[in-house]
């Protein structure tokens, strides 16, 4: 008996010890609530911002006084009524809904190839050198991103440089809508590759061989077989690079030159500015519901694509 | 320590009760130099505190002549938090409602903000700074009781231009800045301060209408909207006129002065509708712990010596608030630097308590109409 | 890849713009900083290592560094414990509701930044922890929470269920069975989650921006607003950090799990 007990491993006995401390604090016929407490810190973390919702509603219903810069204790809809009423927020919400839509259509037109190419190429090499270049300035964040364009792009920058020699005049190239799409497209690059990467791969490439042996060109092939086939993950790669590009606050803060507004700018300035809190958390609010509802609207449509449990953002 | 910071202890530790008790228990012991009442001893020191300062040559500035003799006399490191003045703003307010220590100890702020600030009751009391009573009535704020605030100096919201692109001579109106050619090449303040008054006039409409009837202060930056403007803060209207991305700005002279000192060819007039005038303050937010109040009380009034204010005003070149200061040999008569009461004559002063209550409506305007 | 000349060229021609797109502001970053002049230019005037001697000596800098790194470092703590059970519970196990429970755990990304930003403000402000550094962790992790359960999920979803059941029919009890098969398995997703968690963490700066004040303000929110002051060289050479930062992670990523995992179809 003794000698067993020496052969016997200190990690086995200090399993042994979990093991009954934790069937005695969790006996088996409480199996059934392991998944739930597993989920239970997640569920815990994330009504944060459920609690952050709350209070944002709150905030939106009280208006402010403007002789004391306090908000109002009663409740009112009037920062409702403002939002929805007064044609500057309508400006800056038809800029950011029209920019995000153009920017999500442009770079799923860049990103494509390059998820195509990541994924068919046979050179391993060439496959982690793309990797690569997508993976870095994804990892760099987006304020040191837009610094090194405002070095590019600026009047003084590298581009007028090249124009200049030329014999091109100076450009405005910073500070305007376009610039702020520029940055934009450039910013959700790697998400939307990263999105489209998955769906690519899980079309046969037999399936394109088949198909240009039948006579199709590689346009048809693309059109007909590729493209329907990689529709999880467009609608994926669509749906993050819109709701990311329309709530964006950074590359319009930075290359619109204090012009070029989106919704999440606005909202900074009722918050930072004005000090209309009230307002801001308004906006705020109003800013959720229209993701949440585009969230929704594709994914009735189209199903969650390739964003079922893997949807990325910054 | 001086005689006079002597007596600003004294009083502190009188009206701060229960902090400085244990400290003045503490000094009994001390030798009482030239005073026979008791003094505290002087409160612990903080490792640093922070002042909010605008960036570029704003704070090169304040650390010239404020922050680093502070840091030589008293040994406390000074650090510049250059967060915007309108986004500080609501963090201190936060800070002050939710009982927490302010994010800064002393707020350097256009009068205005600082008005709303102390009308808010979140700025600490500066009437017993001994300093104080060698300085000029614009240090005193207008429609407060006592000093919640302290002004430092008096400024101009010029109209400088490079007279490279003015090849007919001086800009004569801010109209002139309608001119197609300058198209993108003009730049305002991203909250258009400044500029709300000389619009209302260069639109039509008189300064007495003011808050009541703007509407020509508003077609007339509508019609300057045209025009593609940049909008920034001070300085980026620096980097701009460096860099060549614009011609003319309705900014304050520091910035455009900046430039200038950097090899730029720039100049400023006060236009024929008139420049705004106004002043800038430094405010303590309530909540800092006694003795970190005591040392920021301190650097305020180091800020109003004569020898801070003539390197600290150098640097911006802007008139002060202590008499017999020497103006930088560059700004001799210069519009920007407005010394004697005929040189107010054509600079615009709206009263505190009429920018307090609609400025943020008027920044809020400038911008949908910019933004639009 | 198979296919004409003209596929090639076409495919080539938006790869190498996007590649341009990609790269060109971490070389002029990169290149910048090494500038031996006054101004930011590029291609830079001579060479010389003086802003990175500059921003050595710049306590602002440094300090907004380590507090980005510890904002990175509590906010990865955090998430590994939590987003690790909550994966191995969405992919192991029956959950009731599940659909529901993975729309809720989504609220992070279907929020708008903006939004989680200053709701988070609101509450910790209410609670009077705004002012400290742990807020500003917690509030990365609650952000980027999803990229950790994904991750986990997805490696998850490759161990087969008849290896634990494997294990529990040879007697192994159920933290065994967890500790040694369980575990095991998710580790690459583990580890894949870890690495973005601690990343975007390092370079979060919207929420950031929102909860930070000049005693806790994190290396991106300084840039930010440095850059709003004036463009100096010493800030293209703290930037290189972020750039060595991401080059490191990159590198681990691709030794420790391999990139080509990010290309695996679920």
């Amino acid at each position: 008996m003794r000698t067993y007990r020496v052969a016997y491993p200190l990690t086995w006995r200090a399993m042994d010890v979990l093991e009954a401390f934790v069937a005695f604090v969790w006996p088996p016929s409480f199996r059934a609530a392991v998944p739930y407490l597993f989920l239970l810190p997640a569920l815990i973390l994330v009504g944060l911002l459920v609690l952050g919702l709350i209070q944002i509603a709150d905030t939106s219903m009280r208006v402010l006084d403007r002789d004391t810069f306090l908000l109002s204790d009663a409740y009112s809809l009037d920062n409702y009524r403002r939002a929805l009423t007064e044609p500057f927020f309508a400006t800056i919400a038809g800029r950011s809904i029209i920019g995000s839509l153009i920017v999500t259509v442009i770079t799923l037109v860049f990103a494509f190839p390059y998820a195509y190419l990541m994924v068919r190429t046979s050179s391993s090499a060439l496959r982690k050198f793309l990797l690569v270049a997508l993976f870095l300035p994804f990892f760099i964040g987006q304020v040191v991103r837009a610094y090194g364009w405002l070095i590019i792009l600026g009047n003084q920058g590298i581009v007028n440089d090249i124009l200049g020699h030329a014999g091109i005049p100076t450009l405005r190239l910073l500070y305007n809508y376009p610039a702020v799409l520029f940055g934009l497209v450039q910013y959700m690059l790697p998400f939307a590759v990263l999105m489209l990467a998955p769906a690519l791969t899980a079309i046969p490439e037999e399936l394109e061989a088949a198909a240009g042996s039948l006579g199709a060109s590689w346009l048809k092939t693309f059109r007909h077989v590729v493209l329907p086939l990689a529709r999880p993950g467009l609608v994926g790669a669509g749906l993050v690079v819109m709701t990311l590009s329309l709530t964006d606050f950074a590359i319009p803060a930075m290359l619109g030159g204090g012009s070029q507004d989106f919704i999440a700018n606005a909202i900074y300035d009722q918050f930072f500015r004005t000090s209309d809190q009230g307002l801001g958390a308004t906006l705020s609010l109003l800013l959720v519901a229209v993701g949440s509802l585009l969230v929704g609207v594709v994914f009735t449509a189209f199903g969650a694509g390739t964003l079922a449990m893997g949807g990325r953002r910054k | 320590m001086s005689n006079d910071d002597k007596r600003l202890s004294t009083m502190i530790s009188r009206r701060t009760l229960l902090h400085s008790m244990a400290a003045a228990g503490a000094a009994t012991g001390l030798p009482m130099l030239g005073g026979t009442r008791a003094f505290a001893q002087e409160p612990q020191k903080p490792r640093e505190i922070i002042v909010r300062a605008w960036g570029g040559s704003w704070v090169e500035a304040l650390k010239a002549g404020v922050s680093d003799p502070f840091t030589k006399m008293t040994g406390i490191a000074v650090r510049h938090d250059l967060t915007e003045d309108n986004e500080i703003q609501p963090k201190v307010w936060a800070a002050v409602a939710q009982k927490r220590v302010p994010p800064i100890h002393i707020n350097w702020d256009t009068t205005t903000n600082a008005t709303k600030s102390a009308l808010r009751g979140v700025t600490e009391d500066l009437s017993d700074l001994p300093n104080l009573k060698s300085t000029t009535e614009l240090a005193k704020p207008v429609g407060l009781d006592g000093y919640p605030i302290v002004n430092t100096y008096g400024y101009v919201y010029v109209l400088a231009y490079r007279p490279e692109a003015f090849p007919n001579g001086a800009p004569k109106s801010w109209k002139d800045l309608l001119d197609p050619k300058l198209k993108r090449r003009i730049a305002f303040y991203n909250d258009g301060i400044g500029f709300h008054f000389p619009a209302q006039v260069a639109g039509g409409g008189k300064i007495e209408d003011i808050p009541n009837n703007m509407q020509p202060a508003w077609d007339f930056v509508t019609m300057m909207k045209q025009q593609e403007p940049l909008l920034g803060e001070d300085p980026d209207f620096t980097t701009w006129f460096q860099k060549g991305e614009i011609d003319a700005a309705c900014t304050i002279s520091t910035n455009a002065r900046e430039a200038r000192k950097n090899g730029i060819d720039i100049k400023w007039v006060v236009p024929e509708e008139g420049a705004k005038f106004d002043t800038d303050g430094l405010w303590i937010p309530k909540g800092l712990p006694a003795n970190e109040l005591y040392w920021a009380k301190q650097y305020i009034n180091l800020a109003l010596t004569k020898e801070a204010q003539q390197v600290w005003l150098d640097g911006l070149g802007l008139p002060g608030v202590v008499p017999g200061l020497t103006p930088p040999a560059d700004l001799a008569n210069d519009p920007s630097y407005p010394t004697k009461p005929e040189d107010f004559k054509n600079l615009i002063r709206v009263s505190s308590k009429v920018q307090v209550q609609n400025e943020s409506d008027w920044f809020a305007k400038f911008k949908q109409i910019m933004q639009g | 890849m198979s296919g004409s000349r003209s596929k090639s060229v076409v495919i080539w021609a938006f790869v190498l713009a996007a590649i341009a797109m990609l790269s060109a502001p971490t070389i002029v970053v990169l290149g910048a900083s090494f500038t031996a002049g006054n101004m930011i230019e590029f291609p830079p005037q001579g060479f010389s290592l003086k802003w990175y001697s500059a921003i050595l000596s710049a306590t602002d800098l440094r300090d907004a560094f380590f507090r980005s790194v510890y904002v990175a470092a509590l906010n990865t703590i955090i998430a590994i414990p939590i987003g690790t059970l909550a994966g191995i519970a969405l992919a192991k196990y029956k959950v009731r509701l599940e659909n529901t429970i993975q729309v809720y755990l989504l609220l992070p990304f279907t929020i708008p930044l903006i939004g989680s930003g200053i709701g988070l403000m609101l509450v910790f402000g209410n609670a009077g922890a705004l002012g400290q550094l742990w807020p500003v962790a917690i509030a990365c992790c609650v952000i980027n929470l999803p990229f950790m359960i994904w991750a986990v999920t997805a490696s998850a979803s490759n161990l087969s269920n008849d290896l634990e059941l494997a294990a529990a029919n040879c007697g192994a009890p159920p933290v065994q069975t967890f500790l040694y098969i369980t575990l095991p398995a998710v580790l690459p997703g583990v580890i894949t989650g870890s690495l973005l968690m601690f990343i975007l963490g390092l370079n979060e700066f919207l929420v950031s921006l929102l909860l930070v004040d000049a005693r806790s303000v994190t290396l991106p929110v300084q840039i930010y607003n440095s850059i709003r002051s004036i463009i100096t060289p010493d800030l293209a050479a703290i930037s290189v950090v972020f750039i060595v930062c991401a080059g490191v992670a990159v590198t681990l990523l691709d030794r420790l799990v391999g990139l080509d995992i990010f290309l695996k179809s679920k």
